[in-house]
């Protein structure tokens, strides 16, 4: 059976064309969210193997999201990448990456190839 | 010495010059009155029964000669406004002469009447006051474009400050042209319906890198003040479009309430975005404590009249009753403005920021800005304390009527 990943990012035509690779390059299911206050029940609902979440986006930022999964006994265990934009190295590491833990980050533009390793990795 | 007659007492007695020469008797002088011996710094015993010639320079006399005789050709009174004359002690000396034609019955013969007056005083302190006048609008000329360096300067900082956002904003179309190379670059199977949408998602992606990219260049290019006619949704939009990434990190709510059919205002689109990405992002920066922050940007068109009515006393000198205005107001649920600082916020330097996170030159700059499109900007606390209230007042005309004091003071003394 396929892997599950979500996408949470509110960049709509970011995520359906990073859907689409995942989809062809990784054979993973992919499912969408570009709401981040919605993060957290779609993953409840999907039950995915790994999430792949933005940093900046409005209403909560992927830290916010981040912390939303850890409290949750059901999530708490399943993978994150952290993708972001930010070119400020200082930005990265006292917001969201500080509480990410273990998560990954990879920056963007995302690299398809290192993305679908990192993903293979932590589902293998 | 003979004793003068009443005429001859009151000629002496004249503030201006006065002399008369015999032109059927070779232009000699036949009377020089006191004036006359003080301006021209010769004696009347040494100047009656002499001619200019005997008197004068060869070019000086020459000109009063010609002078002389279109009085007596045209037999009528003739103005001289000005005359230069060379002295023995003064040097140059500037005269204002009226010349007319008397015919002597009493001899038969022609006479030219002279009245000068010395404006050699007056002609100075013009030359001066045209010198300093000239001085005046150099200064003013450099000060101006000190203001614009200054303009730019802050600009530049407010590019500085924008950059980190702008690199987020253009990263995330790259990031979707990169993805769909990588889709594509894979083989395309002509049935793959994804293929439409990746194409239309990769060309939508540079737009809006494109957009953005150069709404920067536009926002950074150095020009003098140049205005057009702009419709204010516009440049509220671009504006926005620069600001994204803060609003989005801040997690702030935007809200546009434009009245709709606007009219134009002159604006230079540049600077003006100037002015609104310098208001918005104080007004971010004030709602970092608020748990919502709700920025409202509000448009509407107004009589001067009304304004006036709902600020109160207020007066704003740039307007009339009666002149229809913009009025745009950006609020902000933030922290407001210390009472102590209210007096000082368009101060050059001051800031409430700490080292490092503003120079205290936006608001001053943007109020420079401002004023250069003779409009008016304010600041003030909310009247429900609920946070702080920018409000540009712009003109919907331009005002060409410039009042210049200079010009006019000079007419004044020439006359």
């Amino acid at each position: 059976m396929a892997k599950k990943v979500l996408l949470v990012d509110d960049e709509a035509g970011f995520t359906q064309l990073l859907k689409m690779n995942l989809e062809k390059s990784g054979g993973y299911e992919v499912m969408i969210e570009n709401d981040s206050t919605q993060a957290l029940a779609m993953a409840l609902s999907f039950e995915p193997d790994a999430i792949v979440l933005d940093v900046v986006m409005p209403g909560m930022d992927g830290g916010d999201v981040q912390a939303q999964l850890q409290q949750s006994p059901k999530l708490s265990g399943v993978p994150v990448v952290m993708l972001t934009a930010l070119v400020d190295s200082a930005e990265l590491s006292e917001g969201a990456v500080a509480q990410a833990g273990s998560t990954t980050v990879l920056p963007k533009p995302v690299d398809l190839s290192l993305l679908l390793r990192v993903l293979d990795d932590m589902l293998s | 010495m003979h004793k003068q007659s009443l005429v001859e007492s009151v000629l002496d007695n004249l503030p201006v010059a006065v002399f008369v020469k015999d032109a059927t008797d070779g232009f000699k002088f036949i009377l020089w009155n006191k004036k006359q011996e003080e301006i021209t710094s010769l004696r009347a015993v040494k100047a009656l029964g002499n001619d200019d010639y005997d008197l004068f320079s060869q070019e000086s006399a020459d000109y009063f000669r010609s002078v002389d005789k279109a009085v007596l050709k045209r037999g009528k009174l003739l103005r001289v406004p000005e005359e230069i004359i060379d002295t023995k002690h003064r040097g140059e000396v500037h005269l204002r002469t009226v010349k007319l034609p008397v015919h002597d019955e009493r001899t038969g013969h022609d006479l030219v009447v002279g009245i000068s007056e010395d404006i050699t005083e007056k002609v100075q302190s013009l030359r001066q006051l045209e010198h300093l006048n000239k001085n005046l609008v150099e200064t003013n000329k450099e000060l101006a474009d000190t203001q614009m360096q200054l303009i730019q300067a802050e600009k530049l900082e407010s590019i500085g400050r924008l950059a980190a956002g702008v690199a987020h904003e253009v990263k995330n179309p790259l990031a979707m042209i990169l993805l769909g190379v990588d889709y594509l670059s894979q083989g395309i199977d002509p049935d793959d319906p994804n293929v439409d949408t990746i194409l239309t998602q990769m060309r939508e992606a540079v737009a809006r890198a494109d957009r953005i990219v150069r709404g920067l260049v536009d926002f950074s290019s150095q020009r003098a003040l140049s205005r057009e006619p702009v419709k204010l949704d516009l440049v509220i939009d671009e504006v926005l479009l620069l600001v994204r990434h803060e609003l989005t990190r801040t997690t702030t709510n935007v809200t546009i309430d434009i009245q709709d059919d606007l009219p134009h205002v002159f604006l230079d689109m540049s600077k003006f975005e100037q002015v609104m990405i310098n208001l918005v992002i104080n007004a971010v920066h004030a709602m970092h404590k608020s748990t919502k922050a709700e920025l409202l940007i509000r448009g509407r068109c107004e009589r001067m009249k009304d304004v006036i009515k709902n600020q109160g006393a207020r007066k704003f000198e740039v307007f009339r009753d009666g002149d229809q205005v913009v009025i745009l107001d950006i609020i902000d649920n933030g922290t407001g403005i210390e009472k102590g600082d209210v007096n000082r916020l368009f101060d050059p330097f001051f800031t409430t920021k700490a080292t490092g996170h503003g120079t205290g030159l936006g608001l001053s700059v943007a109020k420079k800005i401002v004023a250069l499109h003779g409009g008016n900007l304010t600041l003030e606390n909310r009247e429900d304390g609920k946070g702080a209230m920018a409000r540009l007042i712009l003109p919907t005309k331009i005002d060409t009527g410039k009042v210049s004091l200079v010009p006019n003071l000079l007419k004044e003394i020439d006359t």
